[in-house]
C-alpha cells in the first residue's frame, strides 16, 4: 500500500545580499508523506524545481549539525524535522535562516560569530606542562568524574542554541549557550589545569548575561541542556571567586537576603547587588515605581518557622566541598 | 476546590495587584485559598545559581508544608512554579534526596512527593475548565486584542515542567478566547522578558523586553497579559527603559493573568488594582465593545 501523501506548502526565505534589494519568501508546494524530513523536501525542490536555492547540509542523519535552520520560527535540524506535524500545526512550513548570524544567501548563514565565541572559551584541554601525560598510556577517569560532563560531548555544534538565544540576540558580548556548555566541560574535566583561570575569564560580560530562559535547552537536538550546564558553571564561578561581578553578587545577595525574613527584601537586594553608588543611579526609576507601588520600600513580613530556614542554611550553605 | 495558596514574594510586595486580582477571581470561582504564613520565598532562580541543593531544600520545606495539610499548591508566578517543580524533579535523584533529607529530617520535615504544584493558568484551564469559566463571564472582552506572554519557567525545560508544548503552547490563548478577548499570536510570546539580568546589565534586559513588546504591538496587540509578576515588572514597570532601548514609543498596557479574567467576570478596575500599573490600561479597556443586547 502506498503511503498517504499530503500537499505541503513551503514558504522559503530567499535573499542574496548585494544582489536583492530585500528578502522575499518563495512558495513551493510539494506532495510528500507526513514523515518526510524537511531536508529531503529541500533537496527535492533544489533538484527538481529550483536549482538556485542555497542551503547547507551534509550527513542527513542528525550527526553533522550542518542543516540547522528556523522551521516555523523554531531553530531545528532540517534532517530530523518531519513535515506532517508542521503542516498540521501551521498549515505550511516556513523556512528561514538561523538567527543571530548574518545571512550569506537564502538559508545559509555566516557562522563566524558562533565560532568566534567557541574559540573565546579555549575549548581544548590545558595540561600542566610540568606533568606531561604518560606516553602510550591512556589516562583514566572514574565513572563519577565522567558523569559530570556526560551530556556536553554530545554537542554537534549545529548552533541551534545560538540561534534561539535572546541574550545573544540583544547583546553581542554574550558567548552563547554552546560555548558556555563547552567551557563547563573543560572546567570539570579533572585533567584540565586551567579551571580557576577559565572561571575568572568568563565572568565579565559573559556568564552572568545568561537569562536561564532555557530556550537553548529546548532548541538543542542532542539534549546537551546548555542552560543547566550554565547554571552549574555559575555556582562553580561563585565558589572560585565569590561575588566579584554584578551577576554573582546578585545571586549571593539573593541567597543571603532570605536569611532575614524568609521573604525577599527588594531594597536590601538592590543594595547588595549594585552598592550604594549603583542605588543612586536607580533613584529616578525607583521613585517612578514607588509612586505606584510603595511596597518596594517596605520590609517583608517575617515568615513563621524562620528558625527552620536558618537551620537549613546552616546545614547546606556553603555546600561541603568534598561532595562536589 | 481547596488549594494551598503560594503567592510568592512579588505579589505580596510591589505586585500586590496580582494578589488582589487572584483573590477576587478565586472567590468568584469557588476556589478556596488556604494560606500558610510559614511559606518562604522560592529562591527565584538566583539561590539555585548560588547553591543548588540549598535551593531544593528550601522548596522541599515549602512543599512539605502543603503536603502535611494534604493540599495541592497554587502558584501565580512562573518563576515560583518553575522553582517548586524543579525541586520535585531534582529530588527524584536519590543522591540529591539524601542530602535534602539530611538537612530537613532533623527538623521533623520530610517531603514525600505527593503535592501537585499548579499555576493559576492550569487551575483555570484544567480544574475549573473553560466551559465553566465561559459560563461565568459577565462582561466579555470582545474587541480587545491581547498578546499572551507566558514567561519562561511556566514552560521550560518542557520535559521537567510538563503539561504542554513549550514552543507552541496554547492554554493561555485558549483562556483569553474563553473570556472574549482576541488572542494575538507572535513569536515573542514564548521568549524571555529580560528580568533575570535587570540588575546585571539593565540595557540588555530592557532591550530584550522591548523586542517582545514591539513584537506583540506589531502583531496588533492592544495589551499583553502575563502569568508572571517578574515578567510584569520587566514589561510594565520598566517599559520606559525598554522604549529607550528599542527607540520606539510602546505604550503597551500589560495585565496580570487574573486581571484579564477578573475584568471579564465583572470585577472593577479598583478591585483588580489596575491603577498600580506604570502603563495605564485605559486604552486597552476602551477597546472592549459593549455586549450586544440579548
Amino acid at each position: 500500500m502506498a503511503p498517504e501523501t499530503i500537499s505541503a506548502p513551503f514558504d522559503i526565505y530567499r535573499f542574496s545580499p548585494g544582489k536583492d534589494s530585500a528578502p522575499r519568501y518563495q512558495r513551493y508546494v510539494l506532495e510528500v508523506t507526513p514523515h518526510t524530513p524537511v531536508l529531503t523536501a529541500l533537496l527535492k525542490i533544489r533538484a527538481e524545481v529550483d536549482p538556485s536555492l542555497s542551503l547547507r547540509y551534509s550527513c542527513r542523519s542528525s550527526i553533522c549539525g550542518s542543516c540547522a535552520m528556523q522551521i516555523n520560527s523554531k531553530s531545528r535540524l532540517a534532517c530530523e524535522t518531519h513535515i506532517g506535524p508542521e503542516v498540521a500545526k501551521h498549515g505550511r512550513v516556513v523556512l528561514e535562516p538561523m538567527r543571530n548570524q548574518p545571512v550569506l544567501r537564502d538559508l545559509v548563514v555566516d557562522q563566524r560569530p558562533f565560532w568566534k565565541e567557541y574559540e573565546r572559551v579555549e575549548p581544548h584541554l590545558k595540561l600542566d606542562p610540568r606533568r606531561p601525560m604518560p606516553e602510550g598510556k591512556p589516562t583514566s577517569m572514574s565513572p563519577a568524574q565522567v558523569e559530570r560532563f556526560y551530556e556536553t560531548p554530545r554537542c554537534i555544534a549545529c548552533a541551534a542554541c545560538f540561534s534561539a538565544c535572546p541574550a545573544v540576540e540583544a547583546d553581542p558580548g554574550f558567548p552563547g549557550p554552546m560555548a558556555l556548555a563547552k567551557l563547563y566541560r573543560f572546567v570539570v574535566d579533572p585533567r584540565d589545569t586551567a579551571t580557576q583561570d577559565r572561571l575568572v575569564k568568563i565572568q565579565p560580560n559573559g556568564l552572568w548575561l545568561c537569562l536561564r530562559c532555557h530556550l537553548c535547552t529546548e532548541a538543542c537536538p542532542k539534549d546537551v541542556r546548555p542552560s543547566e550546564r550554565i547554571r552549574d558553571l555559575k555556582q562553580l564561578a561563585i565558589e572560585a571567586q565569590g561575588g566579584t561581578e554584578t551577576g554573582s553578587r546578585h545571586a549571593i545577595g539573593f541567597k543571603e537576603n532570605l536569611k532575614g525574613a524568609g521573604q525577599l527584601n527588594e531594597m536590601k537586594l538592590v543594595r547588595a547587588t549594585s552598592g550604594l553608588g549603583g542605588m543612586l543611579g536607580q533613584v529616578g526609576q525607583g521613585i517612578r515605581v514607588w509612586r505606584k507601588k510603595p511596597e518596594i520600600m517596605k520590609r517583608p513580613r517575617r515568615i513563621e518557622g524562620m528558625d527552620e530556614l536558618d537551620r537549613i542554611y546552616a546545614a547546606l550553605d556553603p555546600p561541603p566541598k568534598e561532595e562536589r | 476546590m481547596k488549594i494551598a495558596y503560594y503567592p510568592g514574594c512579588v505579589a505580596q510586595e510591589s505586585g500586590k495587584e496580582l494578589d488582589m486580582a487572584t483573590r477576587w477571581v478565586c472567590r468568584n470561582l469557588g476556589i478556596e485559598l488556604v494560606e500558610f504564613p510559614n511559606f518562604s520565598c522560592c529562591g527565584s532562580g538566583f539561590v539555585d545559581e548560588a547553591n543548588e541543593v540549598l535551593n531544593i531544600a528550601i522548596n522541599a520545606r515549602n512543599l512539605a508544608i502543603a503536603e502535611r495539610a494534604g493540599l495541592d499548591m497554587l502558584t501565580i508566578c512562573s518563576t515560583c512554579q518553575g522553582m517548586l517543580t524543579l525541586a520535585q524533579v531534582r529530588m527524584k535523584d536519590p543522591k540529591v534526596k539524601a542530602r535534602v533529607d539530611g538537612a530537613l529530617k532533623p527538623l521533623g520535615i520530610e517531603y514525600r512527593g505527593s503535592v501537585r504544584v499548579k499555576h493559576l493558568l492550569r487551575v483555570l484551564t484544567e480544574d475549573i475548565g473553560l466551559p465553566a469559566l465561559r459560563a461565568k463571564v459577565r462582561r466579555p472582552l470582545n474587541g480587545m486584542k491581547v498578546g499572551a506572554f507566558y514567561g519562561c519557567h511556566l514552560l521550560r525545560p518542557a520535559d521537567e515542567m510538563g503539561s504542554e508544548s513549550a514552543e507552541e503552547p496554547h492554554s493561555f490563548e485558549d483562556l483569553l478566547a474563553a473570556v472574549g478577548a482576541t488572542p494575538v499570536e507572535y513569536r515573542g510570546r514564548v521568549m524571555c522578558c529580560g528580568f533575570p539580568i535587570q540588575f546585571v546589565k539593565p540595557s540588555t534586559a530592557s532591550a530584550i523586553a522591548g523586542r517582545q513588546i514591539l513584537d506583540a504591538k506589531s502583531h496588533g496587540a492592544d495589551a499583553m497579559a502575563t502569568p508572571c509578576p517578574l515578567c510584569h515588572l520587566s514589561l510594565d514597570a520598566y517599559q520606559n527603559k525598554a522604549e529607550q532601548e528599542v527607540r520606539t514609543p510602546l505604550g503597551m498596557p500589560v495585565f496580570h493573568l487574573p486581571q484579564v479574567v477578573g475584568l471579564a467576570l465583572g470585577a472593577s478596575p479598583e478591585e483588580l488594582g489596575l491603577s498600580r500599573h506604570l502603563v495605564p490600561t485605559d486604552g486597552a479597556l476602551a477597546k472592549v465593545r459593549p455586549a450586544a443586547r440579548a
